[in-house]
């Protein structure tokens, strides 16, 4: 009897072992997102659909034109409202489903979403940066955030923005001046087996809206 | 495993259990709480360090500095700072602080601390990242002390429980106790109620006892009362309620054989004159009621002193047994001038003639009724309520004094000039069950050995029984040492008396318990009847030895006995004066087999005494006693009674 106890012990360890464990592994995952986008609302399901078919077309380009697309996508999607008017808060940030579903969102609502479809895309993490920048418009400046995409570490960045349609190297908007840059780098390198349900990983916006997009299938 | 012992065990595991489970989770959770606040701290510095270096606009000396100013003013392991190419730019670095904690506690608790991350950047040049790693060995040092505490706090709180449960456990051991204690003691025979104690499961158990105990009396009561009734019918003439001639005759007979007893004693014979006559001239109700008051006359002195019996021989004969010197005539005159006051209610010519006899006891019984008869005619002759004595033949005992007694007594036990002679006690089977082994002593050197009927008199007179008894006992001991089987020895009553009697004899049974398991005791049944308390205390401080305790020459007294279910006995020895004409009297053997039945079921062995007759042997074994003594039974074993062992 102890022996049948030990194995049925052995094995449920083994099974919480790899339940933890492929939490680690987790890429960009179709199934995730489509089972996210349907609590979020039918909007939602919709336009997931549309932007797994983006992100999988924009896996097979070269960064240009994978820059271009997913900027397109979102600029074209979502609405530019403040967090008020949307969530009712000061400042919310939006994880990408939670925008589409309201086809409404701020500036970094626009950052995190292209952040997180480039990143299923297969763009490496170290190339992207969340930036806060300062933006200078019709004579007043404004608190902006803006995602940019590093080709080589030196480099003079590509800036996807929701003010302007395009995407532009960093040179070509000189309306920005840029305070700060993160990415979601050296968070979660070498921390160990994650437990699931962490209640410490909703600390800070940013990483609660990482432990989204993982929810959501994007990393 | 004993209850208490296993009670023992769950508490102390429980105990255990809760600390070691209590210990183990606080420092868990304390540590999963420190490594949390350890990470948080390392990426949260990293992040206000990129900030401020961020704002240097790529000056390479000032972000130097930014970094060395941090490291110096905080507590820090090391600062890195990585160019966007992956190159180590700057670092600061000291090697890690021990931790307090022994190393062992440290390999159990491992914190895995990942150093915190963050972007620099120069406008929109990324200028590399920083990595902070901060000191965390403080986090053993916390832990560490963390668990001392809590573990010292458990175990103070594991040994408060631990006294409480004992407290609380023996509160209720000793009921525990009592109840087995109360079981036990009915396995031995005893049947004794205890108080209920408060816990609810032993109340109910000790309720039930107690209930089967109080109706073991009843019932053992019940039976005292039916054979009582036996016993009437078999022994009891009745009118009168004396005993009749043939129960008289063995009583006789019986008091002859003894060997404890006054050397000299008396009888008196009452007869009612002219019975017919007083038949036809006043009526037979009359008639039976004045011959009550005779018996009741007659039967006062029976009741008050010990061993006195009468008996109705016939219509008109009354006697009176008196096993002391010297009495017989005051008691047949008393008698004599009792009715007749009181007679000549009943009618006119109303007469009783006595005649007392005293001799000593080593007569027969027919010498007694000739003496007494010849007295008795010649109180006719004289004429109404006339006494005569009849002439003692002077054999008085050796008029030497007490302290000539003393001095040969003394002496005989100190020389070992006694011996101890062997009766066999034999079963159905003709096996020798155990050896009566009275004592005879040689008090005149180099006289002869002489029985009890003659030393114990002395003895009694002296208060030197207790010596003698211990003496008889430590012989015993010594026989059964040598050859191993079973023996019993008399107790005299009067050595009950004596304070330190009971220790002495439990000091020589402690020094042979081997042999004390293969020894028996017994006392005269008046002895348990007035002695009882006495003879309880004895049986309660040798019976644990091994040692046997029982009662001899019992009859009718069985049923005074008070408490006879408790008396803590192992058996029962039948007088001969009962088992006597057991074969022809189908009256007796009722009352035999009544009483056979009773005392087993108090789990007493019953054996029978004196008999003599083979064909009351056979009526005996039928009545279904464990075993038989007396000539028959010496007879058998074929050995001369009187094997004799020194």
């Amino acid at each position: 009897m102890v022996r049948s106890v030990v194995q049925w012990l052995s094995r449920l360890l083994i099974l919480a072992g790899l339940a933890s464990g492929s939490q680690n592994v987790i890429a960009w995952e179709a199934g995730r997102m489509l089972d996210a986008a349907s609590e979020l609302g039918p909007r939602a399901v919709a336009a997931a659909a549309q932007l797994q078919g983006v992100i999988e077309h924009a896996s097979t380009q070269d960064a240009a034109a994978r820059l271009t697309a997913v900027n397109d996508f979102f600029n074209r999607h979502i609405e530019f409202h403040t967090d008020q008017e949307v969530w009712g808060q000061q400042d919310f940030w939006a994880s990408p489903l939670q925008a589409l579903a309201k086809g409404r969102g701020d500036c970094e609502d626009y950052a995190i979403a292209k952040y997180a479809s480039l990143l299923a895309a297969g763009t490496p993490a170290a190339r992207l940066r969340l930036v806060y920048v300062r933006v200078r418009r019709a004579g007043s400046t404004q608190a902006h955030m803006v995602l940019a995409y590093y080709a080589r570490p030196n480099a003079e960045p590509l800036i996807l923005d929701n003010l302007v349609p395009g995407v532009e190297t960093a040179s070509k908007r000189p309306d920005l001046t840029p305070v700060f840059s993160f990415n979601g780098e050296g968070l979660w390198q070498g921390v160990g087996a994650r437990t699931a349900g962490n209640p410490l990983e909703r600390l800070s916006r940013w990483r609660d809206v990482l432990e989204k997009m993982r929810a959501e299938g994007f990393l | 495993m004993s209850l208490m012992r296993q009670i023992w065990l769950l508490l102390l595991g429980v105990v255990l259990l809760s600390l070691i489970g209590s210990a183990a989770v606080s420092a868990v959770s304390m540590r999963q709480v420190l490594q949390t606040q350890l990470q948080l701290k390392n990426s949260d510095n990293a992040l206000s360090l990129a900030l401020a270096m961020s704002q240097q606009h790529g000056d390479e000396s000032l972000m130097e500095l930014l970094v060395a100013a941090q490291f110096d003013s905080g507590y820090y392991q090391s600062l890195l700072w990585r160019k966007a190419d992956g190159k180590l730019a700057f670092e600061r670095r000291v090697p890690a602080v021990p931790s307090v904690a022994p190393a062992w506690f440290v390999a159990l608790t491992p914190v895995a601390i990942a150093p915190g991350v963050a972007q620099v950047s120069d406008g929109w040049r990324a200028a590399g990242s920083i990595e902070v790693l901060s000191q965390s060995a403080y986090v053993h040092d916390e832990l560490w002390r963390s668990t001392l505490r809590s573990a010292g706090l458990l175990a103070l709180v594991g040994m408060l429980a631990g006294v409480f449960a004992m407290l609380v456990l023996r509160r209720i051991r000793r009921p525990l106790d009592n109840a087995v204690q109360q079981a036990q003691s009915l396995v031995d025979g005893n049947f004794l109620t205890i108080a209920e104690s408060k816990v609810p499961e032993l109340q109910r158990l000790t309720q039930a006892m107690n209930t089967m105990v109080v109706r073991m009396r009843g019932m053992f009561e019940a039976q005292a009362a039916q054979l009582e009734a036996l016993r009437v019918q078999a022994q009891c003439d009745g009118l009168t309620g004396l005993s009749h001639r043939r129960q008289f005759l063995a009583q006789l007979e019986s008091s002859l054989a003894r060997e404890d007893g006054p050397d000299e004693v008396g009888m008196v014979l009452l007869r009612l004159r002219d019975l017919q006559d007083l038949n036809l001239r006043l009526g037979r109700p009359t008639v039976d009621r004045a011959l009550v008051t005779v018996a009741n006359a007659v039967n006062s002195y029976p009741e008050r002193v010990l061993g006195c019996f009468a008996g109705r021989l016939n219509g008109a004969d009354f006697a009176l047994w008196l096993p002391a010197p010297g009495v017989a005539q005051e008691t047949a005159l008393a008698l004599s001038e009792a009715l007749r006051i009181s007679l000549p209610a009943f009618g006119p010519h109303i007469h009783v003639s006595l005649g007392a006899v005293e001799m000593p006891r080593s007569n027969r019984a027919s010498a007694w009724f000739g003496a007494a008869d010849a007295a008795l005619a010649r109180a006719e002759a004289s004429g109404n309520f006339a006494v005569e004595l009849a002439a003692p033949a002077v054999v008085g005992l050796p008029a030497q004094g007490e302290r000539v007694w003393r001095q040969q007594i003394g002496d005989a036990i100190k020389q070992r000039g006694t011996r101890l002679v062997q009766f066999p006690v034999i079963d159905r089977g003709n096996q020798v069950q155990h050896l009566e082994c009275p004592l005879q002593m040689r008090l005149e050197p180099n006289g002869a050995f002489e029985p009890a009927q003659r030393w114990l008199p002395l003895a009694v007179r002296c208060r030197l029984t207790a010596d003698v008894d211990a003496h008889v006992v430590a012989l015993a001991l010594e026989a059964i040492a040598r050859d191993g089987q079973h023996r019993c020895v008399n107790i005299a009553p009067a050595s009950l008396l004596d304070g330190g009697f009971t220790a002495r004899l439990r000091d020589l049974v402690f020094q042979s318990p081997q042999a004390a398991r293969k020894l028996g005791m017994e006392v005269a049944e008046p002895a348990a009847i007035n002695s009882f308390d006495l003879l309880y205390e004895m049986g309660r401080q040798l019976r644990p030895l091994g040692v046997k305790l029982g009662i001899e020459h019992a009859g009718s007294g069985l049923s005074q006995i008070e408490r006879l279910y408790q008396a803590g006995l192992d058996y029962v020895k039948l007088d001969a004066s009962v088992v006597q004409g057991v074969a022809g009297d189908a009256a007796r053997a009722a009352f035999v087999r009544g009483l056979v039945i009773m005392l087993r079921s108090l789990a007493l062995k019953v054996y029978a005494e004196g008999v003599t007759d083979a064909m009351d042997v056979q009526a005996l074994w039928d009545c279904d006693v464990d075993g038989i003594t007396g000539p028959w039974a010496s007879a058998q074993i074929g050995s001369s009674s009187g094997r004799v062992n020194r």
